[in-house]
């Protein structure tokens, strides 16, 4: 426990060494949504099914904050990969597993500190949950944030060049982000989906993609709707088995190897 | 990278978001606007490469060569703009694919303004990475930069929701370069329809503004900032 302590340690303080890039970063998320999410209030048709954009915006917003900084622990990963720095670390006097649980765990715990004020905004303009809600909603989220961070250190591992782990990282960012419904509500991603304009795998994607879990669970409890299923809570938690398990194994494996 | 994002904004937001707004035809709109936005964020390249040059030496290896400094930014600038408009070329092509058919001649002006814009883009990176002389800095700045000139622009949304949504916002975004490279390049493609432009003349002046203000001023800023090793 007191070695996972150390390495959380050591990634917060990489994390703090990027504090003006984080605050860079802030402001465009929060220019998102205090501009254009105030001017696209302004365009909404009926088919939409939302009466306020900012607010609908605002959920997702901290959940896409989430996953990009929970995804940067990925990057030191392949950078210390790349610069032969994983020897230093595997060097430490720490079993190999306390050593990967604490990178994914780190990297789940700083998007959750990034997020924080992301969310902290969403709770002041959109509403207030009741505190059991609150409790559910941050233990979503940390599911979801070590989910990313475990996926993140999986890409990172396997990709021997930072131009391939931005070339996956974009790749997926962009999938997961817009095949969900963290933009705009599910049920359009499936009307296009019945209309035979969008494939039926994205819709599918859409449908079991644990950043709408998490988007539309906090609207849920704000704002009322979409219907929130408890049973969907399983999608984020079997993310997150699937890529906190499968990143340490490949951690410790891969990193073995190099 | 940046293919990728082209092509998912397009194919996924794009197509997705269109549904989602009042506005006929958006998705065209959206499209057009994308490719303005690349063009944009391929421009400030340039100023990541003058501090990569500064790093390397390669600074007074530039500064050693026979030509003037104001021939030395003048053609950085240039060359910046040339090469983010040839690396955005294929997305823009794509992007001409979705929008439809064009007016050919309408289409040659807004590409000159197009071309103009990239050039300012290119002279205002160079001008910001001179004055600011940290790569980390300039990154932020950039960052913060890029997130309100973009989203205070008509690329994503019309002027007059612009205003509606905030006239403050639509103040800002009457006098955008973003604005006018946007509206120019949809006026050249056919679609102005729906950004009711009413002179084109006023956003290509706009853009000429744009262009000789950067390479002009970043000019003079460059010849002052790098005698003596004043980049430093």
């Amino acid at each position: 426990m007191k070695a996972i302590l150390h390495i959380l340690e050591h990634d917060f303080r990489n994390f703090f060494r990027y504090k003006w890039w984080l605050v860079g970063l802030i402001s465009m998320n929060l220019a998102d949504l205090f501009i254009m999410a105030v001017v696209y209030n302004y365009m909404l048709s009926d088919k939409a099914g939302i009466t306020n954009y900012f607010n609908f915006f605002a959920p997702g917003l901290a959940v896409t904050g989430l996953f990009a900084s929970a995804f940067m622990i990925g990057r030191e990963i392949n950078m210390e990969r790349r610069r032969e720095v994983h020897h230093y670390m595997l060097s430490l006097p720490m079993t190999r597993l306390e050593l990967a649980i604490g990178r994914v765990l780190s990297g789940g715990l700083r998007g959750m500190l990034y997020m924080t004020p992301l969310l902290v905004t969403c709770f002041v303009f959109v509403g207030f949950p009741s505190i059991w809600q609150l409790f559910l909603i941050l233990a979503v989220l940390f599911l979801l944030a070590i989910g990313i961070s475990g996926l993140s250190i999986a890409i990172a591992v396997s990709t021997s060049s930072l131009e391939k782990f931005i070339t996956a990282r974009g790749l997926v960012y962009y999938t997961l982000f817009f095949c969900s419904s963290v933009f705009y509500p599910l049920s359009l991603i499936q009307d296009l989906g019945r209309e035979g304009k969008f494939p039926a795998f994205l819709v599918t994607l859409a449908e079991i993609n644990p950043l709408s879990t998490a988007s539309d669970m906090i609207r849920n409890f704000l704002l009322g709707s979409p219907p929130f299923f408890p049973s969907s809570l399983l999608n984020v938690l079997a993310f997150s088995a699937i890529f906190t398990f499968g990143a340490a194994f490949a951690y410790m494996k891969i990193i073995e190897r190099k | 990278m940046r293919a990728i994002w082209f092509v998912s904004q397009i194919a996924l937001f794009g197509l997705i978001a269109s549904r989602m707004i009042a506005i006929p035809d958006y998705f065209r709109y959206y499209v057009s606007g994308l490719s303005v936005m690349t063009l944009y964020s391929a421009a400030i390249f340039i100023g990541f490469d003058i501090y990569e040059e500064a790093e390397h030496g390669v600074f007074e290896y530039l500064l050693s060569l026979p030509v003037s400094r104001r021939q030395l930014v003048l053609g950085r600038s240039i060359g910046g703009g040339l090469r983010s408009f040839i690396y955005v070329g294929p997305l823009i092509a794509i992007s001409l694919y979705v929008i439809g058919a064009i007016n050919p001649l309408s289409f040659l002006v807004s590409l000159f303004a197009l071309f103009l814009f990239s050039f300012g883009v290119s002279g205002m990176s160079i001008t910001i990475a001179v004055m600011i002389k940290s790569s980390d800095r300039f990154d932020i700045f950039m960052g913060v930069l890029d997130a309100l000139i973009v989203r205070l622009s008509t690329a994503m949304y019309p002027l007059a929701i612009v205003q509606a949504a905030n006239p403050v916002y639509g103040g800002l975004a009457s006098f955008n370069p973003i604005t006018y490279a946007a509206d120019l390049f949809r006026w050249g493609t056919g679609i102005e329809s729906i950004i009711t432009l009413q002179n084109p003349l006023v956003p290509l002046l706009g853009i000429i503004a744009f262009f000789s203000f950067f390479t002009f001023v970043g000019v003079v800023i460059y010849d002052k900032s790098i005698e003596g090793g004043g980049w430093q």
